[in-house]
């Protein structure tokens, strides 16, 4: 195992921003990641959800964005910055891209490709793969 | 509380939470040289203890951790 494969298939935000908790952490220390977003994970990435904070979210989201005491980094803000540090790459899922009509720019800046699915299980092949 | 240990770097991650105060940490322990001593200043219960998991598993050496009234002192010192 030579690090993590990430699915990205969720929009909910406590969801979203564990993936880029974890995913930023690794990469940090040298471990391979690569993050495919698709569906609903992909949608969350789009600059008018984000701008809007238009996500699924629940109790433990709404406290992290309220409380005061946190500062808490987005995750797009997360990957982006681990892409500074480390081995992480981020992938946008063609599908669910062609299926709404959008390209890379309506979307935050942290993707490095676009790739279908066999495009993704060919950079997972040796990593461990999650699915979120 | 006073402190023997007198660090080369200070990083005052206070205010941010998890992974922030860590990605902080490893940004400048990268540029660093063997020996540099940090003290991450945090207030992020989480990282208190997470970063210094992560230091032991980077094979850095934790020199300590020092609780403060509402935020934590992570001392470390690169060993590469």
């Amino acid at each position: 195992m030579t690090g993590y494969a990430i699915v990205l298939a969720s929009g909910k935000f406590e969801r979203l921003q564990a993936v880029s908790n974890i995913a930023a952490i690794a990469a940090a220390s040298e471990i391979p990641v690569d993050v495919f977003a698709t569906m609903d994970g992909l949608e969350a990435f789009d600059r008018d959800v984000v701008a809007g904070m238009d996500f699924e979210m629940s109790a433990v989201g709404r406290a992290m964005l309220e409380a005061e005491h946190m500062d808490m980094s987005l995750f797009s803000e997360n990957l982006a910055r681990a892409k500074e540090l480390g081995p992480i790459h981020v992938y946008a899922c063609e599908l669910s891209m062609d299926a709404l009509g959008k390209d890379l720019e309506a979307y935050e800046d942290v993707f490095d490709d676009v790739l279908g699915v066999s495009g993704f299980l060919t950079h997972a092949a040796d990593k461990q793969v999650m699915f979120v | 509380m006073s402190t023997e240990i007198h660090p080369d770097v200070t990083i005052d991650a206070r205010g941010a939470t998890c992974p922030g105060p860590l990605m902080d940490l490893i940004g400048e322990i990268r540029h660093a040289d063997v020996g540099t001593v940090f003290e991450l200043k945090t207030s992020d219960s989480s990282s208190s203890h997470d970063v210094p998991e992560w230091v032991e598993t980077a094979g850095h050496e934790l020199l300590g951790v020092e609780e403060h009234d509402d935020y934590w002192s992570v001392f470390v010192e690169t060993t590469k």
